[in-house]
């Protein structure tokens, strides 16, 4: 029997640590993806993923439902993040893969996906992950929470806290970033239509 | 919500994209869509980007945290201890505090026991190697005044008895005894002619030494003569180009004043 986010939350909070890692193991995979996505290393993100689950663990007594515990812990996440990109003090550096090696590739994915397959999926996400680090923050996260998260455009504007108008114009202008260098670097199509 | 769309209504796009917008407003946005190629293009643009951006993974992590309580794991997500946390400035201030005093006490307490604090012990253990190393300077200096001292008894007597003979020279010692002395005078032959192969050798040497510093002489010269040739020639052209830009310059003004005339 599969227990909700709900009732793991009450277990743990009677004391009980095997349901809090039950918990962690549901969502262990989306929060370390969106710590990922928005710092763009992957030994930090592991940290930031950590240190999500231990803030949330120590802070579990005073979670009292008001949001829901995926909120709780995207927010959380989100805020680590934005710490960990103060501490930095610039642009997140994306990791590019310096080179890409198809023998590498072939022995850490299976048999399933080709090799060129992999190639050209491995150069999009790098071609993906330079376009994101143009965007700023605020924009980024947007279009990390909407795209790969599925939040709607208001639990969006309750995490960032702003206004639901100005998720839509973050999404709105950072798409179009993205658009743009996704055309300049040939994986897009340009459209040339120029509003009457 | 509005059932009227406005073109370049960027949010009400976004929510058109997203398939986020009431009823009415999708009806009034699909309707302007199918007339405006405009927002037609815009809409299929940024579901392309979308479309790019469902590929972006992120890499595989070795995750798997877990809450223990006890026992110690790599992933252990608890608090650090006392002994692992940083001391507290007044903590590092005390442990100063208290090492200096120690140091201090240390420092009077060796301080108590001077030479003169010592005894007699302390003081012969000292004499005793100054007089030593005055015995020994003394006995070294007397052994040596009088070896100096016979030799140049000897030596003297050697003069007297050599000048009573009627040598013919009192020039020199050496010459003297190369007089009288075969052996001495072969010993004399070989450091005159090693003293001649010296002299040949640093005279080959510095004829050496400055042959090298006319080629470098030369060469440096030659370089610094080539340079200033290039130089000059630069200059030239610079000059040659901004004349013929100025001649240009001028024949145009010329065509443009007769052609306004």
């Amino acid at each position: 029997m599969t227990l909700t986010d709900d009732e793991l939350v009450a277990r743990s909070r009677g004391g009980d640590a095997e349901s809090f890692n039950q918990l962690i193991l549901r969502w262990e995979r989306p929060i370390y993806a969106l710590a990922y996505r928005v710092i763009g290393r992957e030994e930090d993100a592991r940290d930031v993923c950590q240190e999500t689950f231990l803030r949330a663990f120590r802070a579990l007594p005073g979670f009292k439902g008001q949001a829901k515990f995926s909120s709780w812990l995207y927010r959380i996440a989100l805020n680590l993040c934005r710490d960990w990109i103060r501490r930095q003090r610039r642009a997140p550096v994306m990791q590019m893969p310096e080179g890409v090696d198809p023998g590498e590739l072939a022995a850490e994915r299976g048999p399933v996906e080709s090799i060129e397959d992999l190639v050209g999926r491995r150069q999009l996400s790098a071609v993906v992950e330079e376009a994101m680090e143009l965007l700023p923050e605020e924009q980024r996260t947007a279009i990390i929470l909407k795209e790969y998260h599925g939040m709607t455009f208001q639990e969006i504007a309750e995490m960032q806290g702003c206004p639901l108008s100005t998720v839509k114009t973050r999404l709105y202008q950072g798409l179009t970033v993205l658009r743009r260098h996704l055309e300049k670097n040939g994986r897009m199509r340009p459209q040339l239509v120029k509003r009457s | 919500m509005s059932e009227t769309f406005t073109c370049g209504d960027h949010g009400a796009l976004v929510s058109y994209l997203y398939d986020e917008c009431a009823p009415n407003e999708r009806r009034a946005i699909s309707a302007h869509v199918a007339i405006c190629r405009a927002c037609a293009a815009e809409l299929t643009a940024l579901g392309a980007t979308r479309e790019q951006l469902a590929r972006w993974t992120p890499p595989d992590a070795q995750l798997g945290f877990k809450i223990v309580s006890d026992a110690p794991a790599s992933n252990v997500l608890r608090p650090s201890r006392w002994w692992q946390k940083p001391m507290p400035a007044w903590g590092q201030a005390a442990a100063a505090a208290l090492i200096f005093g120690t140091g201090l006490t240390l420092g009077a307490l060796r301080g108590a026991t001077s030479p003169a604090d010592r005894g007699p012990a302390g003081s012969a253990r000292q004499q005793p190697t100054a007089t030593t190393r005055a015995a020994n300077t003394a006995a070294v200096t007397r052994a040596d005044l009088a070896a100096l001292e016979q030799r140049l008894r000897s030596e003297m007597s050697l003069v007297r008895s050599t000048g009573n003979t009627g040598s013919t020279s009192n020039t020199g010692i050496t010459i003297e005894t190369a007089a009288t002395a075969p052996g001495d005078a072969r010993l004399l032959e070989r450091v005159r002619t090693m003293i001649q192969e010296s002299e040949q050798r640093q005279q080959r040497e510095l004829a050496l030494r400055a042959t090298e510093m006319v080629r470098d002489f030369d060469a440096q010269r030659n370089d610094d003569l080539t340079r200033i040739e290039r130089m000059l020639g630069q200059m030239d052209g610079t000059t040659g180009v901004e004349v013929a830009q100025q001649r240009q310059m001028l024949n145009y003004l010329m065509r443009v004043s007769q052609r306004g005339q």
